[in-house]
């Protein structure tokens, strides 16, 4: 019987779970809309093996290896049954499958919609549980195609910036490390409240307003599972073999660190433990304090770093700003230097607070961008003079 | 999880691949060929901009470094132009330098406000455009100091695509905005991403019928921009071990086969067909992450980094240790080459 006029919304999204029941019109839009773009209209050389080529097709789409527009029809054995997210190219118990195919008869969850908090509960439960990544620092959004229920995205280069800007200036990685750890704290503490309170705010007005890690669950301030959860599998990046085997917290690097670098000219002149890390580090090609150590240590990491390379510099430079086989930092006047964790297990150290870090989302669920001063990741020199309103602080 | 050689001289990858010669001395954020020849350009956390030249055929092929620029700060981005003469570099030194390779001192062509995170050379339009932490992109005509046009963006830029006119930006808090660069002063259309994370990386399908989206949750989104076509998007789970989900950092169309590669954090990289929705090769897991990767201008060189992308924050960089390897892997054509899909049981071949 003929549908409603309508084109059905869910069947375009590749979700609709009525199938030939649904009310509403399943078919491709029929309009000779004009490719939106004239993406296409170049007919692209690139199509796949099995593909019959329409190339005049007036759209300028190249059809791909479906001539019917509804494509997703053809993959799942049954029409509009299995949503078009549930093939999982999972990996197979061989690593070398070379056609691992799954349709795994497994139900996704079909598109969430927000009809109640308790199924957005259930899926932000789920999704904490079987979908969490190892990065912490993230964005959410419990609806897929839906907007962020936590906003304050961090992303890796980011953090990498602002790890490099304080090394250069002279910070120590203690307080790098604290600083990125309370970082994820208070983006934990609001994963943990999104999940108490879907539909409220993600932020709560936190009474603890100042510290960080009282405002945090305890299992984010005081045990000994780093945020970064796969930090245990820290061996399996093997090549730190100067790293304590079982850092895995950060608070046991901190207290490494804080023995071994606790002022940052200390750290600099440290004879011993960079002395050690140079020597081992000359074997190799790579140059370890890549930021160019201003320390008599540090160029002497440089200057060997050349000699063990092959005897001609390759890399002629086409300009001579800075010799780039010795010191890529010739132009900086302060190198930044990293730290080097000089082993041992200590006792974990107690971290400074640093409340005017945190990265707490805004607490409007339209995630207006005027808050981002206080989410975004710090560039150099930009400490603000005050702290940051309540609402950002945990 | 298996460790795949630790600190030994020799070459440990496990893929057997080709070790490219002096390797940056710190992390590698960017790689990318020549549209015209076999040189790569690699883009590290150590401040420079190397090319090297990759010579000889089947088993006796070498690298060999050729230059190398130098910026202020780390650089993050890097582009070739489409003649192959000059290559773009970005990064948290603010500009974006231009280096003719011919000898020529580089110069800076673009500014930012903040560090550029992304650049791509636009050869229909003669223009270079540059996607930055600043939240806006910035169109340049190399001619002028001043940008032809700044575009604002809703957050900040993580991630950028270009094949004309289709250009796709990913930014901060799951934004993914659509660009028609035949208008490119107006957003095309702002699509909500189809992965629930931080957006990390995006391509272009060669055809401009849509764009892959990669995210830190191991998935991947493929995405067609036209209504009639969205019954074909879909989503899929890779670069998991066990319960550890890592990120999809590099995505990576071939440019003849249509299929694509993903690399990630957990160190492995993958060739998947998304019209058949196979994965059509895995390679084994390396011992550190894979930040990015590259296709040659012919697909018979997929090079790639080796080395710590931060994943797992400052406590776990020990910049002693650190080594950082790049790898030219040669695809063999079966595993790049699309297959028609199996018929609907899910037998494996």
């Amino acid at each position: 019987m003929p549908p409603r006029k309508e084109l059905c919304r869910n069947f375009m999204r590749g979700s609709c779970q009525y199938g030939e029941r649904c009310k509403f019109l399943h078919a491709a839009q029929q309009q000779p809309k004009q490719n939106p773009f004239g993406f296409g209209s170049q007919s692209s050389n690139f199509q796949s093996t099995n593909v019959q080529q329409t190339k005049s097709n007036p759209f300028g789409f190249g059809v791909q290896n479906n001539s019917q527009p509804r494509g997703f029809n053809d993959f799942g054995p049954k029409q509009n049954q299995y949503k078009p997210f549930e093939n999982k190219w999972t990996r197979s118990a061989s690593t070398n499958s070379s056609s691992s195919r799954q349709p795994d008869n497994q139900p996704v969850a079909p598109n969430h919609t927000c009809t109640d908090p308790e199924s957005c509960r259930r899926q932000i439960v789920e999704d904490f549980n079987n979908e969490k990544p190892l990065w912490l620092l993230t964005c959410y959004g419990h609806r897929k195609n839906g907007p962020c229920d936590i906003t304050g995205d961090v992303s890796y280069e980011e953090l990498r910036a602002a790890a490099y800007d304080d090394a250069k200036r002279g910070q120590s990685l203690t307080y790098i490390v604290e600083r990125e750890r309370s970082m994820v704290n208070s983006k934990v503490a609001e994963f943990e409240n999104l999940l108490r309170n879907p539909y409220a705010s993600p932020s709560t007005s936190a009474p603890n307003a100042q510290s960080p890690f009282s405002g945090a669950t305890p299992s984010a301030s005081s045990n000994a599972q780093s945020p970064f959860p796969g930090a245990t599998p820290n061996a399996s990046f093997s090549g730190q073999s100067n790293f304590p085997p079982s850092a895995s917290s950060f608070s046991q690097l901190g207290a490494i660190l804080n023995t071994g670098a606790s002022t940052p000219p200390s750290a600099f002149g440290q004879p011993s433990p960079l002395g050690n890390s140079f020597k081992t580090s000359n074997s190799s090609a790579a140059n370890p304090f890549s930021f160019g150590n201003p320390s008599a240590a540090g160029s002497l990491g440089f200057g060997t770093q050349v000699a063990t390379q092959s005897s001609q510099n390759p890399f002629a430079l086409s300009n001579t700003v800075g010799s780039s086989g010795r010191n890529p930092f010739s132009t900086s006047t302060t190198s930044p230097h990293f730290p080097n964790p000089s082993g041992g297990q200590l006792p974990s150290v107690t971290a400074s607070p640093l409340s005017i870090n945190l990265t707490s989302a805004t607490s409007t669920p339209d995630f207006s961008g005027d808050n981002s001063i206080w989410t975004k990741e710090w560039k150099i020199g930009e400490i603000p003079e005050e702290a940051p309103p309540d609402r950002y602080v945990y | 999880m298996s460790i795949f050689g630790s600190t030994a001289s020799a070459n440990t990858n496990p893929n057997k691949s080709t070790e490219v010669q002096q390797p940056p001395a710190d992390s590698v954020t960017s790689l990318c060929f020549s549209p015209k020849a076999n040189l790569l350009v690699a883009t590290s956390w150590d401040n420079q901009v190397r090319c090297w030249e990759v010579m000889g055929s089947g088993t006796n092929i070498g690298t060999v470094p050729k230059a190398a620029i130098s910026h202020e700060q780390p650089v993050l981005c890097s582009a070739w132009k489409d003649d192959g003469t000059t290559v773009f570099s970005g990064g948290c030194d603010k500009q974006v330098k231009m280096w003719p390779l011919s000898g020529s001192q580089p110069v800076t062509i673009a500014m930012h406000d903040a560090p550029v995170r992304e650049l791509a050379w636009i050869p229909e339009m003669n223009l270079l455009v540059t996607g930055s932490w600043d939240k806006t992109l910035r169109y340049w005509d190399l001619r002028q100091q001043n940008p032809v046009h700044i575009q604002q963006l809703p957050e900040r830029c993580y991630a950028l695509t270009v094949k004309h006119p289709l250009m796709v930006a990913g930014t901060a808090d799951k934004n993914l905005i659509v660009f028609n660069l035949q208008n490119p002063q107006t957003e095309f259309k702002r699509i909500p991403s189809p992965l629930k994370y931080q957006t990390r990386c995006l391509a272009a399908f060669p055809d401009q019928q849509g764009f892959l989206v990669g995210s830190i949750e191991g998935r991947v989104g493929v995405h067609h921009l036209d209504d009639s076509l969205q019954g074909k998007n879909f989503t899929f789970k890779c670069h998991r071990e066990g319960n550890d989900i890592y990120s999809v950092n590099s995505l990576n169309f071939h440019p003849t086969h249509g299929t694509f590669a993903t690399a990630g954090s957990d160190g492995a990289f993958n060739f998947w067909d998304k019209d058949s929705k196979q994965r059509l090769k895995a390679m084994s897991r390396c011992s550190q992450p894979i930040p990015c990767s590259a296709f040659n201008n012919d697909g018979s060189i997929y090079a790639y980094a080796v080395c710590y992308d931060w994943s797992k924050g400052a406590e776990n960089h020990n910049p002693s240790t650190a080594k950082t390897y790049i790898y030219l892997h040669f695809p063999q054509e079966s595993d790049v080459k699309g297959k028609p899909r199996i018929g609907g049981s899910s037998s494996r071949k």
